[in-house]
Order: C-alpha cells, then sequence, then structure tokens
C-alpha cells in the first residue's frame, strides 16, 4: 500500500482513537494521545491488511524551544515485512509527568528502546517492568537528551550568585 | 554459598552467575552480559551496555548539519559510508533535492566498499572468537586493501566522512576507479578461499550449526535486520525493497537462510559480499561523467576556482562555512540497508542550521535484547558464536 492508502485505511478503521493522519515528505504519520497508543498499535499489528509486526525504532523528541503543546513526543516507527510499507506513530505527552504504556507486549524488541526513552527523556513507561537506567549509570540525575539538560556544566560547588546554575542551562550553545 | 555445619559449602540456589565482560575480546566492543549458568548451559542472560556512551545524539543538537557527519562517522565505525549517507539522505529528504547521479553511483560504491570491509573484519573476528586463526589474518590482509582505497579518494583510511550533505566530498580520479576494479577482480577468488577453509570445514559446522536459532516469528519480534534477519528466512533488504541512491539500477541477489542459526548467518554474510562486488563491478561499468555535488551554493560549496572571479560565490562560500545549511521545518526517517540492517536517522528540524534532534537507528543497538535470548540454553562456549553472529558494533548501540 502507498502511504495515502495506509493512512487513509488507519484513519477510516480507528476514527476517533487518532486525532490525526497526514503523509509527510512521503511518510505515513498519525498522531495520537497515549491514552490510544495501545490500542492503535494493537490494530496496527493485528489486521492482516496492515500487519506491522516489525518495529523499527522509538524515539522522544523534546519540543521546549518550539514553544508548542505537548512538550514531549514518543515516535514510533513500525514496517511491515510482507506488505513493505511503514508507518510513524507520533505520540504528544505533557510535560508535567510524561506516560506512554509499553508496547513490548506487541513487539518483544521495545523493552531496550523503551528503556532508553526512560532512561534520556524521564518518560514513565507503564507496565515495563524493567524501568531501571541503561546507558547512563546508575544513580545518574537529570534526563540528558532533556532541552534543557545542559550540554557542558559541572556541579559548582559554591557561588556567590544564586543564579549561575539556571543561567549556565539557558545559555545557549556557541555553535548557534 | 553458605557452610553448613560439617564445613561443606552448600548453594543457595542451583545456578551460578558468570560475569562476562565488559572488556572481554569476543564482545568486540565494551558490553557485558551477567549469564546464569546451569552447568554448562545458559539458563539466562543479562546484557549491560553503556559503557561507549559519548553523547553523540546530544552533542549533534548542538552542531550545524554539516557538523554532525564527521560524528556519524564514529557510531558505527566499520561502515562510516553508510552513516555518512543515512544521514545525508535524510537531510537531503528534508531540503527536499536528489543528489547527481555521478554523486549516487560513488555513495553506492563507497557503502558497497564498506559493506565488504565490515563483513570482513566481521568475518575475521568471528572465526577468531571460534578458534579459526588463519582466516582472521586473510581478511585483515584484503580489508587492508579497502582502507588503502578509502585513503586515496578521501583521505582518511577509516573515518572518511566522504558522503556530504548535496554530493561527495570530492571527484574520484579515473585511476581510483581503476584501483577498486583491480580490487573487486582479486577479490572472488580470496573469498572462495575464507569459504574452503570454513564452509565444509566439520569443527565450523560443529560450531556454528544449530546454535543460536531464531525462527522468522521470532527474527521479526525481536527487530533484528539485515543479515542475521534474512539468515532467518525474511525476504527484506531496503536496498531492493525501497530503492535509494539509485539501488534500482543494480541486478543483485539477496540471499536468504532458512534455519536462522549461526551457520546461516555466515552464510548470509558470504554471499552478501559476493552481491556487494556484482554491486561494485556495475557502478564502475555504468558510472556517468558530470557533477558530483548539487549546484545550489545554498547547499554545497561552489567549486574552488570559482571563488576568485565571483563575488556570489565568495558570499555563499562564506555563508555555508559560517552559518552552515538551512534545513526546512519538518521531520523525517529514510532507512537503508547498513552491514547489520536497517540504519536511519530520525531528524527533527526547526527550520535553522542545527538539528532539534538527530536519532540513530542503529541495528545493532535493537538486536542486543534478541540476541541475549538466542544464548537461553545454549552452551556457554556458544555464547561467543551468538555474539559474532550477530555482529554488534559497540559504537552504535552505545552512541
Amino acid at each position: 500500500m502507498t502511504s495515502e492508502e495506509v493512512v487513509q485505511k488507519v484513519t477510516e478503521a480507528l476514527g476517533d482513537k487518532v486525532d490525526r493522519g497526514e503523509v509527510n515528505l512521503g511518510d505515513a504519520v498519525l498522531f495520537l494521545g497515549p491514552d490510544n497508543l495501545l490500542e492503535v498499535a494493537t490494530h496496527l499489528k493485528n489486521d492482516p491488511a496492515l500487519a506491522f509486526d516489525y518495529l523499527s525504532h522509538i524515539s522522544g523528541v523534546d519540543y521546549l524551544d518550539e514553544d508548542r503543546e505537548p512538550r514531549f513526543e514518543a515516535v514510533y516507527e513500525f514496517h511491515s515485512m510482507d506488505h513493505n510499507h511503514s508507518i510513524r506513530l507520533r505520540v504528544g505527552l505533557e510535560e508535567e509527568n510524561p506516560t506512554v504504556p509499553t508496547v513490548t507486549g506487541l513487539w518483544q524488541s521495545a523493552v531496550y528502546p523503551e528503556r532508553e526513552l526512560y532512561d534520556m527523556f524521564g518518560f514513565t513507561i507503564t507496565g515495563l517492568d524493567n524501568s531501571k537506567r541503561l546507558i547512563m549509570p546508575e544513580g545518574w540525575e537529570g534526563y540528558p537528551l532533556r532541552k534543557d539538560y545542559p550540554l557542558t556544566t559541572e556541579d559548582i560547588a559554591f557561588s556567590h550568585n544564586r543564579d549561575y546554575k539556571r543561567e549556565l542551562v539557558k545559555s545557549k550553545p556557541p555553535t548557534r | 554459598m553458605t557452610v553448613t555445619e560439617q564445613g561443606l559449602l552448600e548453594r543457595d540456589k542451583d545456578t551460578m552467575t558468570l560475569n562476562m565482560g565488559p572488556s572481554h575480546p569476543s564482545t568486540h566492543g565494551v558490553f557485558r552480559i551477567i549469564l546464569e549458568m546451569d552447568g554448562e548451559m545458559v539458563k539466562s542472560a543479562e546484557p549491560e551496555i553503556g559503557y561507549l556512551h559519548t553523547g553523540i545524539e546530544k552533542t549533534s543538537e548542538n552542531k550545524r548539519y554539516q557538523h554532525v557527519i564527521p560524528m556519524t562517522d564514529r557510531l558505527d565505525y566499520l561502515n562510516p559510508p553508510g552513516n555518512n549517507m543515512a544521514f545525508c539522505l535524510a537531510t537531503e529528504k528534508l531540503l527536499e533535492v536528489r543528489v547527481p547521479e555521478r554523486a549516487e553511483y560513488l555513495r553506492v560504491i563507497m557503502c558497497e566498499l564498506s559493506r565488504l570491509g565490515s563483513h570482513l573484519v566481521w568475518l575475521a573476528t568471528h572465526a577468531l572468537d571460534i578458534g579459526a586463526m588463519t582466516v582472521f589474518l586473510y581478511c585483515w590482509r584484503e580489508r587492508e586493501m579497502i582502507l588503502d582505497l578509502n585513503e586515496e579518494v578521501a583521505g582518511v583510511r577509516m573515518m572518511t566522512s566522504y558522503i556530504r550533505i548535496g554530493g561527495v566530498m570530492r571527484d574520484a580520479s579515473a585511476s581510483w576507479l581503476r584501483k577498486v576494479r583491480q580490487f573487486i577482480d582479486y577479490l572472488p577468488a580470496k573469498i572462495d578461499e575464507y569459504e574452503r577453509l570454513l564452509t565444509k570445514n566439520p569443527i565450523w559446522l560443529d560450531r556454528t550449526q544449530g546454535v543460536g536459532v531464531m525462527t522468522r516469528e521470532e527474527a521479526i519480534n525481536w527487530s533484528l535486520s539485515g543479515p542475521a534477519l534474512r539468515a532467518s528466512g525474511v525476504d527484506f533488504d531496503f536496498r531492493k525493497k525501497r530503492p535509494y541512491s539509485g539501488y534500482e539500477n543494480f541486478r543483485f541477489e539477496v540471499p536468504t537462510g532458512k534455519n536462522g542459526d549461526v551457520y546461516d548467518r555466515y552464510l548470509v554474510r558470504v554471499e552478501e559480499m559476493r552481491q556487494s562486488r556484482e554491486i561494485i563491478s556495475q557502478a564502475l561499468d555504468a558510472i556517468p561523467a558530470g557533477p558530483w555535488k548539487i549546484e545550489d551554493s545554498k547547499i554545497s560549496l561552489p567549486p574552488r576556482d570559482t571563488l576568485h572571479s565571483s563575488m556570489e560565490a565568495l558570499i555563499h562560500h562564506f555563508k555555508l562555512v559560517s552559518e552552515g545549511v538551512h534545513v526546512p521545518r519538518g521531520e523525517t526517517y529514510i532507512p537503508i540497508e547498513g552491514p547489520r540492517g536497517e540504519i536511519g536517522f530520525y531528524i527533527v528540524s526547526d527550520g535553522g542550521n542545527v538539528p532539534v534532534r538527530v536519532k540513530l537507528r542503529a541495528p545493532s543497538f535493537m538486536a542486543i535484547p534478541g540476541m541475549c535470548k538466542m544464548m537461553e540454553d545454549c552452551y556457554i562456549a556458544d555464547v561467543v558464536a551468538v555474539i559474532g553472529s550477530i555482529d554488534i558494533v559497540m559504537g552504535e548501540v552505545d552512541r
């Protein structure tokens, strides 16, 4: 199926579970909320005409600088091995307590990318039994791929300037 | 363990926990597995990664697009042109440009050479892990020739950064193309030589057949990709299924396996080397003359000699070097077929010269949970065979 047909078929079948679907630069994209993710994902995998049996990757995005709602997004990319088509799910997540259900029940390989979402973005993955740090060491503070996590700073032992740390966080990197 | 009244050691449980790595030669990097052993049998394997984490994704969010390319080399360090290609294709998709035909051919030649090089390193180390020392030395000999070719065309032996946004770094000379031809004419006899050493070798068969088996459904569910997926009988190759960079112009076969064991992965990769050679051969025959990067001076640097005569070229040069490419707002992902499987960059742009998010889809990273699944209920000696057969590169796992 072409991307247009995929989007049309999915939006027709799922109706209000999906906020909207579009074709962006040739790729099928669905926008939805975290509450509907499991239902949509189950349909995508089990409908024989769609058969998205392969999880390509899960990626987190932090849109802090874009000034838009919601701030976070979890992006899922699926392929179908038999039909050779793909789809991307963009799940918007609120800034306060971003939570997304696990899809490991459908695609077992999701365990690593989901743990990475927790590790790098601090998303809570409900249903995942193993949400400890994956890449960063145990006991690490903060979530490195969030936009408000500084690129290079060290803890300052003492400063007369109370706002010093906060300024560092806000400062743009020099290459901008 | 506890000491009983008789002074004998008594175990609390029937299994033993064994630590493998992080500095173990057959993990091909810094990778740790905690094995739960019942005698010689592995009951469960718990991977631990992150020892090589360098924050490349975070750094990329603070660099201009052209500055990200050298960092992509260091992700999967056995396949730098493939990573460059994935990043450049995604950026070009956002820019909505297509590079000239000669650039596409040069990209294909570089990517296939690096696939050959990567598979040679894989075969060398995989065979060494299992105990075949000779193959190791032979493969390294041929890989050296690929590094020499890299050096001549890109100036660097490993981290080539040859593929750039809008084309390639510089044109390849006719003499370089002749040397590539010489190399690929020399290679088939050598691949036959490796096969003579291994394919029907009884020790090799004993160590690899029926080890680390993954069925077709399991392989898909665990997101194995590339040769590991095809060895389980899935005929899926992005070069065939979704041709990019002119792969539709080449005739080649996609080898698949039946049993999904370590031996089939070996067979698939060896056959892939022959097919890569075939693609390079066709590319050398058909490579057209013409420009090797797009002429839009807002994306790729204007020709050097025009800087002395054209004010406009000078301005474009200055703007590109000091400010970089401005990529239209949007998000995109484009998968390509690397030596280890599906590589792709998910890039989010806000319309500026610095990406908002650069996410690498790394085949090794996605394969690790499945790889540890394979180790269950196999002998401890087979653990290194399984790791070798998946061909993980820790640079792209930890990023």
